[in-house]
């Protein structure tokens, strides 16, 4: 057939051909990866620059999806199972990290991320022996009770420094006209009210017990255990903390003078008009503070495995937590980010954690069905706090158990 | 005659593939799966036990203490609440409206809920029974009465979702009533009011009994649905407060995902299956009984 084509139209068909084929292999060449975290809304716009800084020095292109934890957990079992994977770099639990590295399911890190360049223990999740099957990104702290320092200022209200110092604080909030209640519940799937509670156990039984629990070395019926939901349930009998209601709702009315203070994790700063207008204080006498980090991990069934540790690898390094942290509202958890890289209000988190111990979230650590259950319970303590023994029961029953 | 045969065999065996492979297989390996431990290992009714004495199925200390009662508790509920507001709702609407001037386009606006998405309707049952933005507070607000989030405590929960889902499964009935209704021959109602029968007594001795397919159908269709509810819970409440509003599916979502044990989930399918295939086979029995 070529035959009876003249001369000079073989030559340019055989250019359209030569051009086909170049943009093919360049389209085929161009690898990009799907990465796939909680953040959306304001939390999202965040943590995208991260990923454009990522795409400006190696030209590889990244695709954001987002998806809530809750969801991937019910997710990626079927599509390891189908030995499938919806993203090349994935931000979950790091319960569920450990979980299905062992499975293998995830592929290892060792020797891609090396600890010595993180906070000491901030891996330690998603490790099981020498294996590493993910990555520490930035952490949130849940530090304690949020104010409006203009709203302390007008009602001349100051952070307590004693127990009693404290309840004094909630009864002169109560007081303000208009108040609905001096503590705001957030609410939602449940974990704004396990945060409280985690804060409480920290406080009045003390780092360890946290520990404790989530290894599973101490009953939730133990004294240790009921003396500091003793105390939780006495202020919400007396009506200091206000019905749950969704956390991101009750947040603007906390911040529209509806409630006084607000229990909520370093996020919060990036979720208000005027971060400069926040105020924080722990409980008096906590001696530690959840420090939750947000972990990530590779899919064994990645289709760029090279392509997609190099993302986790800058990500978690002090390149990808400097460009995040210095949008506010994250810690970092690796070493050599100097501190004025951080926005004001998150320095002032940093201070309260400082000479305090770092915790694990006792929930998303234990995870499996102890998770919803422990959410679940708390919303019903919080409407019905003389129910206490049956949530505690609860508990127990659902705890892992060594 | 034999040819025939082997064509029809032909075209519906693809067709009989698809069932044995999606349908009956799932299901016989369901119910297999309900009698095995997770090592696999047949432990007969065990599983059955375990899960009807959770008190996450059956809570009899509910009764004393006020909910949870268990899921299983909750489902009954549902059904004994639901569906005869749902009839009622459904068949009274479409005889009032029939000969009402804009009744049609009430009726459309009774369906609207039907149409919505029920995933959208647990986030729509949320707001309408939230303390500040809800509308049930808004009303009772008028007659100075003080409001709650309903949703968020035990003792309302479970009704709040009922209530709700009344709002949003009526559309159904009143439609199949009013088809119903244009079935009946105006004749009956001619003779019946020549005689001095009262309104009353023309819906009760007329209406009601020659719509009785319908509520048959209707019947069964929300019975089914009652049974397998399950997005409104899971958006609404999670099934919370403390399992307050918990339902079977949600409990065999739960067993599923969230303990990966699929044994005991399993089971709570079986229990599932059987009850709905209960209620298809009455359905099933009461057609083939009216046909002539």
């Amino acid at each position: 057939m070529l035959a009876f084509v003249p001369h000079g139209e073989g030559v340019y068909m055989s250019r359209w051909i030569v051009l086909s084929l170049v943009i093919v292999a360049t389209l085929l060449g161009a690898t990009t990866l799907t990465v796939i975290g909680p953040w959306s809304g304001p939390e999202m716009d965040k943590f995208m620059p991260v990923l454009q800084e990522f795409e400006k020095q190696t030209g590889i292109k990244i695709d954001y999806k987002i998806y809530r934890a809750e969801d991937l957990a019910n997710l990626l079992p079927a599509q390891f199972a189908a030995k499938k994977a919806p993203g090349d770099v994935i931000f979950m639990w790091a319960s569920f990290i450990r979980e299905y590295g062992q499975k293998g399911h995830i592929l290892p890190l060792t020797g891609v991320i090396n600890e010595a360049n993180y906070l000491p223990g901030s891996l330690n999740q998603v490790k099981v022996g020498k294996e590493l099957y993910g990555t520490a990104y930035t952490g949130k702290v849940k530090p304690g009770f949020w104010y409006r320092k203009s709203f302390f200022e007008k009602n001349k209200l100051q952070p307590p420094t004693t127990w009693e110092e404290f309840i004094a604080l909630l009864e002169k909030i109560k007081k303000i006209p208009g108040i609905k209640a001096p503590i705001a519940s957030g609410d939602g799937v449940g974990w704004p009210l396990s945060d409280v509670t985690e804060h409480f156990l920290i406080t009045f039984g003390g780092p360890q017990l946290q520990l404790d629990l989530i290894e599973g070395n101490i009953r939730w019926d133990s004294n240790i255990v009921m003396n500091a939901m003793t105390k939780l349930t006495s202020i919400l009998e007396k009506g200091y903390f206000g019905e749950p209601t969704e956390w991101t709702l009750v947040l603007k009315q906390w911040w529209n003078g509806d409630y006084g203070l607000y229990f909520m994790g370093s996020w919060i700063t990036g979720m208000v008009d005027n971060p400069d207008d926040l105020g924080v204080f722990a409980l008096p006498g906590a001696k530690g503070v959840v420090f939750g980090a947000d972990y990530a991990f590779v899919p064994k069934y990645t289709q760029y495995p090279e392509e997609a540790k190099k993302l986790i690898a800058w990500l978690s390094g002090p390149q990808g937590q400097a460009v995040q942290v210095k949008q506010g509202g994250h810690i970092a958890t690796a070493v050599g980010i100097d501190l004025s890289t951080y926005p004001p209000v998150d320095r002032e988190v940093a201070k309260i954690i400082q000479g305090v111990t770092a915790l694990d979230d006792l929930d998303d650590s234990i995870g499996g069905e102890f998770q919803p259950a422990f959410w679940d319970q708390l919303k019903l303590l919080w409407v019905q706090p003389s129910r206490v023994n049956d949530v505690i029961k609860v508990l127990q029953e659902k705890a892992p158990k060594r | 005659m034999k040819n025939n045969s082997r064509y029809v065999l032909f075209f519906i065996l693809p067709a009989i593939l698809m069932l044995l492979i999606f349908v009956v297989y799932p299901v016989a390996r369901t119910v297999i799966l309900s009698f095995l431990d997770s090592d696999g290992q047949f432990v007969g009714f065990k599983n059955y036990s375990k899960v009807i004495s959770s008190r996450e199925v059956f809570d009899p200390a509910g009764f004393s203490r006020g909910f949870p009662l268990g899921a299983l508790v909750h489902n009954l509920l549902w059904i004994a609440i639901h569906l005869p507001l749902t009839i009622i709702l459904g068949l009274s609407l479409s005889v009032l409206l029939k000969n009402v001037k804009g009744g049609s386009f009430i009726k459309s606006i009774i369906f609207l809920g039907m149409v919505m998405p029920m995933i959208v309707g647990g986030v729509m049952i949320n707001f309408i029974f939230d303390r500040n933005l809800g509308i049930v507070n808004g009303v009772l607000s008028l007659f100075g009465v003080q409001g709650k989030t309903w949703t968020a405590h035990p003792d309302t929960a479970l009704l709040s979702l009922i209530f709700g889902s009344v709002w949003l499964w009526t559309g159904f009935s009143v439609v199949l009533y009013s088809a119903g209704l244009e079935t009946i021959p105006k004749d009956y109602y001619e003779a019946a009011q020549l005689d001095g029968a009262s309104s009353w007594k023309i819906f009760t001795k007329i209406t009601v009994p020659l719509l009785r397919p319908i509520t048959v159908v209707v019947t069964t269709m929300t019975l089914l649905w009652e049974l397998k509810v399950f997005d409104i819970v899971y958006v609404a409440t999670m099934g919370g407060p403390g399992g307050a509003s918990n339902v079977l599916a949600l409990q065999m979502y739960t067993y599923a995902f969230r303990a990966f044990d699929f044994n005991r989930s399993a089971v709570v399918a079986v229990i599932l299956t059987l009850s709905t295939l209960a209620v298809s086979l009455s359905l099933v029995r009461s057609v083939r009984d009216e046909q002539p």
